[in-house]
C-alpha cells in the first residue's frame, strides 16, 4: 500500500523491503537506547492528550465532526473502539479465535455500571471493577466449555452468546427491556476534572488511561511465555499442545483478558453516555470491532489502533459515508482480507526486527 | 537389565474398521537408540501418535517409566519428559528459531501469566535461564546463526534441525523422531547420524522411525519392525537384516534362504 | 411456562413445525454441502435465501405487475407465474452462491491463508449483501403479493392442511430427494462426494476442484432460492435481514444432523422446525430466537458431530 512500493535493484533484487516506512521507522526504534525511547514516548502520550483542542484551531479544524461533538467522538467511537480492539485482538489476533460475540462483554460492562448506578450509591470509580471482573467471569464461563471447539463453530457459538446476552437484556424485567437503563449517574470528579455532559475531554483522558495500561500489559505479556503460547496456539494448536503448550488455559486467559476489556470500556460508555438500551449492543458492533482489528494488521497492536481510529474517525467526519457505515465495513473485511489477509500493519515483519530488541 | 523408559503392552489402534495397530508390544531401554521401521503404512506414526496422546488407543497400556500415560492430555504427556518432530515439518513458521525453541522450553516453567505481567524474579529468572538453554540448544543443532530467522524462511536441512532443537528444548527423557532425515542427500545423512549420537551421548533415549537402511543400521542399538499393524521383529540390527519375515515384509514375497 | 398451549395445538404446531423444517432443510443443505468440500462455513448462505425473497418478490411485483391488492391467480395463470417466480427466485440464488464462492472464498483458497481469513472474509460478504439491500429497501420491509389463494383442505386434530402448507411440503420433499439421488448417481454428485471425503486425492483423480466448489455452491444456492420461495409465499414478505434468523437456524439444523451430511440435514432440519414450533408454544415467541442457539450450543458442546455427522474437531498429524 502506501508503506512500501516494490523497487529493484540493478541486479533485479527486490528491494522493497528497504524502502518500507514501517520497517524504516521500527529500525529507528531499535536504534535508539532506553532514556530516547522513553522520551519519545511521553513525548507521543503528551500529543495525544493533547487531542482533544485539536479541533480548536483553524489549521486543524478540518478534524471537526458534523453530526456529533469532536471532542465527544474521541471518547465514542474512537477512543472506545480502540480500546475494545486492542482486547479483541488478543483472542482473534494473537490467538486466532474467532470471537463474534465479543460485544456481550461490552454489554455486561455497561449493564453492571447501569444498574448498579441507579439502583446503588456506588460510583463509576467503584462500579469500574466490578463490571470488569463480572466481564471476565462471563468470558471465563463461555469460555470453558466452547473454547474446545475449534475454528468456525467457536466464532458461531459466540455470536450466539452475543445475541443471547443481547435478547436477555431485551426481554427481562431487571434490564429495563427494550427502554433499556436511564439516568445513569457520571462518574464522581476526579483529580479536579468533572465529568459532566459537556466535558467529554474528561472521559477521553480516562479512555486514554485505559489504554495505554492495555497496551502496556499486552506488551508485557507478548514477550514472555503467554505470547508465545498465544502465537503458537495460533499458528499450528495441534502442534503447540504436544510442545506441552497448556492450549485451553491459555486459551481461557486470552478470552477472558479480552472479555475485561470490553468490560471496562462499557462501564465507563454507560456513565458516559447516560442511557442504555439493548439495541446499542447488537451483533453490528461486534463486527465493527472486529473490522478495526482486521483492518489494522491482526496482532499487531499499532496496526490495531490505527485501524480502530481510521474506522471509528472517518464515518463520522465524512457524511455520506456514515450512513453506509456497515457496508464499508463490510467492504473493509472483504477487501482487506484478500488483498492483504495480514491487514495494514501485519505482525510478521515486526517479528524479526522485535527479536533483536528482547536479546 | 537396563531399565525400560517406555513400555507398550499390548497396544491397539483402530480406526472404525482399519486396525492401525494389533496388540504391539514394543520397549524402549534408557539411553538406547531404538529405532521402528516397516513398510509404508505399518503404523508407525500411529505408533508416535498413541504414545504422545493425539489418539487414545482402542486397547493396552503405554507405560512411561513405569506409568500408564493412556488418556493423559498431551502437554502433560510432554511434560513428563516425551517429545517427538514430525514426518512433515511442523515447525512455528511465523516464530524465528530461538522463539520454537524457547515455546517448547515453556513447559516446565513455574512461572505463568501473571508472572509475565508483573515481571516477578522467579519469571525473569526462567526467562533467562530458557533464553540461554535455547541459545545453547541451536548451537547444539549447529543453527545457532539462524536463531534470528523465521522458522518458515529456514531452508529445509536446518528447518528439520530446529524441529529436533525444539523437542529437545522441553528437556524430555526421550525423543521421538519421525524420518528426521527425509529429504536429506548422503551427506547430510551421514551428519544427522552424527547428531542423533551426539544427542544420545548426552543422555536422552531415542526412539526414531526412518527409511533409510544404512542410517538406521549404523546407530540402532535395535530396530523393532512393524507390519501391518503387528510386531513382526525385535533384534539388534544384524539379526533383523537377516530376518526372512522382515525381508518378506519388504519385498512382498516369500524369501529364499540366502 | 405454557403446557396447556402446547397440549392444546399440537398438530398444528408439528404441521406449521414440518413445512418450517422442510425450507430449514433446504436452506440447511447449503451450509452442509459446502461445508462438506471446503470445511468452512458459507456465512453468507443467510443472504443468498434473503436475496432469493427479494427475486420473487420481484418477479410478481415487478415482472408481473401484481401487488398486495390484486385477485388471486387460478389454474394455468397461477402456475405458470408461481413457476416463474420460483426459478427466479432459484437461479438468483444460485448465481449469488456462485458468485460469493469467487468473491469471499476463492482468491483465499488459493493463496493458502489461514481459514480465519476466509471466514472473516465471507463475513464481510454477507454484511455487504445485508446493508445493500438495506439502503436500496430503505431498511423497510416489502410484501409479496398472494397469488396463490390460501384455501384449506381441510383440518385433522386442529391441524390446517392448507394449500401453502402442503405445497411446500411435497415440493422440499420433491427437491430434497431429487439432490439425494442426484449426489448418489451423478458423475458431479460422485465428484463432490469425493472431494469432500478427500480434496487431495480427487485432484490426483483427475477431478477440476475449483468446478467442482462452484457446483456445490450453485446447488446449495438454487435450494436455498427454492426455500426462499417458499418462504416468501408463506409469509407474504421480506425484509433486508430476513436471513439472519433464517440462516442461523438453518445452520443450526446442519450441525444438529451432522455438518457435511445431506440426509442428516433433512433429519437436522426437521427436528429444529418442530423444536422450534413447540419452544414457542411453551415459552411464548420472544424466546424463540434463544432457543435456537440454545439448541446449537448444546449440540456443539455435547455432540460436535451431530445426530449423524462427522467429527469436526480432528486432529491432523
Amino acid at each position: 500500500m502506501v508503506f512500501s512500493a516494490k523497487r529493484y535493484s540493478r541486479r533485479g533484487y527486490d528491494v522493497s523491503e528497504e524502502l518500507n516506512l514501517r520497517d524504516q521507522g521500527a529500525a529507528m526504534w531499535e536504534s535508539w537506547n532506553r532514556p530516547k525511547r522513553v522520551a519519545f514516548a511521553i513525548g507521543v502520550i503528551f500529543l495525544v492528550a493533547l487531542l482533544p483542542y485539536a479541533a480548536d484551531f483553524s489549521i486543524t479544524s478540518v478534524l471537526n465532526t458534523p453530526i456529533t461533538s469532536y471532542q465527544s467522538v474521541l471518547v465514542y467511537p474512537v477512543g472506545m473502539f480502540v480500546l475494545m480492539a486492542l482486547g479483541l485482538n488478543i483472542v482473534v489476533g494473537k490467538s486466532g479465535m474467532l470471537d463474534l460475540g465479543y460485544v456481550a462483554f461490552f454489554a455486561i460492562g455497561a449493564y453492571t455500571q447501569g444498574i448498579l448506578g441507579t439502583k446503588t450509591g456506588l460510583s463509576t470509580w467503584e462500579i469500574l471493577p466490578i463490571g470488569t471482573f463480572l466481564a471476565m467471569l462471563s468470558g471465563l464461563l463461555l469460555g470453558l466449555p466452547t473454547l474446545r471447539l475449534r475454528g468456525d463453530y467457536l466464532a458461531i457459538v459466540t455470536l450466539g452468546f452475543g445475541e443471547i446476552v443481547r435478547l436477555v437484556a431485551l426481554n427481562s424485567r431487571e434490564t429495563g427491556g427494550p427502554n433499556g437503563i436511564t439516568g445513569i449517574p457520571n462518574p464522581t470528579p476526579l483529580f479536579g476534572q468533572r465529568f459532566t455532559l459537556d466535558n467529554p475531554k474528561a472521559y477521553f483522558w480516562i479512555v486514554l488511561v485505559m489504554i495505554l495500561l492495555v497496551i502496556w500489559m499486552i506488551r508485557r505479556l507478548s514477550v514472555r511465555r503467554p505470547g508465545r503460547a498465544w502465537e503458537a496456539i495460533r499458528q499450528d494448536e495441534d502442534v503447540a499442545s504436544l510442545m506441552g503448550v497448556p492450549t485451553l488455559k491459555y486459551k481461557l486467559w486470552s478470552f477472558s483478558i479480552g472479555a475485561s476489556i470490553g468490560g471496562a470500556a462499557g462501564v465507563l460508555y454507560a456513565s458516559k453516555i447516560m442511557v442504555i438500551a439493548p439495541d446499542m449492543f447488537t451483533l453490528n458492533v461486534s463486527i465493527l470491532i472486529l473490522a478495526c482489528v482486521v483492518f489494522g494488521g491482526m496482532g499487531n497492536i499499532w496496526g490495531v489502533v490505527l485501524g480502530a481510529t481510521l474506522l471509528a474517525y472517518l464515518p463520522e467526519r465524512i457524511r455520506f459515508i456514515t450512513d453506509a457505515r456497515q457496508l464499508v465495513f463490510g467492504l473493509t473485511l472483504v477487501v482487506v482480507m484478500n488483498v492483504r489477509p495480514d491487514g495494514l500493519l501485519p505482525r510478521k515483519k515486526r517479528e524479526k526486527i522485535a527479536v533483536k530488541d528482547k536479546e | 537389565m537396563s531399565e525400560k523408559v517406555l513400555e507398550l503392552k499390548n497396544l491397539t489402534m483402530k480406526f472404525g474398521g482399519v486396525t492401525a495397530l494389533n496388540a504391539v508390544n514394543l520397549h524402549v531401554n534408557k539411553g538406547e537408540i531404538c529405532a521402528l521401521i516397516g513398510p509404508n503404512g505399518a503404523g508407525k506414526t500411529t505408533v508416535f501418535n498413541v504414545i504422545t496422546g493425539v489418539y487414545t488407543p482402542t486397547d493396552g497400556e503405554i507405560l512411561f517409566n513405569g506409568a500408564n500415560i493412556i488418556g493423559k492430555k498431551r502437554h502433560h504427556i510432554t511434560g513428563l519428559g516425551i517429545a517427538r518432530t514430525f514426518q512433515n515439518v511442523r515447525l512455528f513458521g511465523e516464530m524465528t528459531a530461538l522463539e520454537n525453541v524457547l515455546t517448547a522450553s515453556d513447559v516446565h516453567k513455574k512461572s505463568g501469566l501473571v508472572g509475565a505481567l508483573f515481571g516477578t524474579r522467579r519469571a525473569r529468572r526462567e526467562e533467562r535461564e530458557s533464553r540461554d538453554r535455547a541459545h545453547e540448544l541451536l548451537e547444539f543443532m549447529e543453527i545457532g546463526h539462524r536463531s534470528d530467522q523465521l522458522g518458515k524462511n529456514l531452508p529445509y536441512g536446518d528447518q528439520r534441525r530446529l524441529e529436533i532443537a525444539r523437542a529437545l528444548g522441553t528437556e524430555p527423557q526421550i525423543i521421538l523422531l519421525d524420518e528426521p532425515a527425509a529429504g536429506f542427500n548422503p551427506a547430510e545423512k551421514v551428519a544427522l547420524a552424527k547428531t542423533i549420537q551426539k544427542i544420545r551421548e548426552k543422555g536422552y533415549t531415542v526412539l526414531l522411525i526412518e527409511h533409510d537402511m544404512s542410517l538406521i543400521m549404523g546407530i540402532s542399538d535395535r530396530v523393532v519392525v512393524l507390519d501391518f499393524g503387528q510386531k513382526i521383529a525385535d533384534a539388534a540390527p544384524k539379526e533383523v537384516q537377516n530376518d526372512p519375515n522382515v525381508i518378506a515384509a519388504y519385498l512382498g514375497a516369500p524369501s529364499d534362504a540366502s | 411456562m405454557n403446557f396447556a398451549v402446547l397440549a392444546d395445538q399440537f398438530w398444528a404446531l408439528t404441521l406449521t413445525g414440518i413445512s418450517l423444517g422442510l425450507i430449514y432443510v433446504l436452506v440447511s443443505l447449503g451450509y452442509t454441502m459446502v461445508y462438506g468440500v471446503l470445511r468452512l462455513i458459507n456465512f453468507a448462505n443467510s443472504e443468498i435465501f434473503m436475496v432469493g425473497t427479494f427475486a420473487t418478490v420481484i418477479m410478481s411485483t415487478g415482472v408481473f405487475g401484481y401487488d398486495i391488492n390484486s385477485e388471486t391467480l387460478h389454474g394455468a395463470k397461477l402456475i405458470f407465474t408461481m413457476l416463474a417466480c420460483l426459478i427466479a427466485s432459484m437461479l438468483l440464488s444460485g448465481v449469488a452462491a456462485v458468485l460469493v464462492e469467487i468473491v469471499a472464498y476463492r482468491r483465499l483458497r488459493a493463496m493458502g491463508t489461514n481459514r480465519l481469513a476466509s471466514l472473516i472474509s465471507a463475513i464481510g460478504v454477507s454484511i455487504v449483501m445485508s446493508e445493500g439491500m438495506r439502503i436500496l429497501t430503505h431498511s423497510r420491509p416489502r410484501s409479496s403479493p398472494r397469488l396463490l389463494e390460501k384455501w384449506s383442505f381441510g383440518e385433522i386434530a386442529g391441524a390446517n392442511f392448507r394449500i401453502d402448507t402442503v405445497l411446500v411440503i411435497v415440493s422440499s420433499l420433491i427437491l430434497f430427494f431429487a439432490l439425494d439421488r442426484f449426489v448418489s448417481k451423478s458423475r458431479l454428485g460422485k465428484a463432490i462426494r469425493a472431494v469432500s471425503m478427500s480434496e487431495e486425492t480427487s485432484k490426483l483423480m483427475g477431478i477440476n476442484l475449483n468446478r467442482v466448489i462452484s457446483a456445490t455452491f450453485l446447488i446449495g444456492g438454487l435450494l436455498t432460492g427454492a426455500a426462499a420461495f417458499f418462504y416468501t409465499t408463506v409469509y407474504e414478505m421480506t425484509k433486508y435481514n430476513v436471513g439472519f434468523n433464517l440462516g442461523l437456524a438453518a445452520f443450526t439444523a446442519a450441525v444438529l444432523g451432522g455438518i457435511g451430511n445431506i440426509r442428516g440435514a433433512f433429519f437436522g432440519g426437521l427436528t429444529l422446525g418442530l423444536i422450534e414450533q413447540f419452544a414457542s408454544a411453551i415459552l411464548g415467541s420472544q424466546w424463540k430466537a434463544i432457543t435456537v442457539f440454545v439448541v446449537l450450543v448444546t449440540v456443539l458442546l455435547f455432540k460436535p458431530n451431530g445426530i449423524f455427522g462427522e467429527a469436526i474437531q480432528q486432529t491432523r498429524v
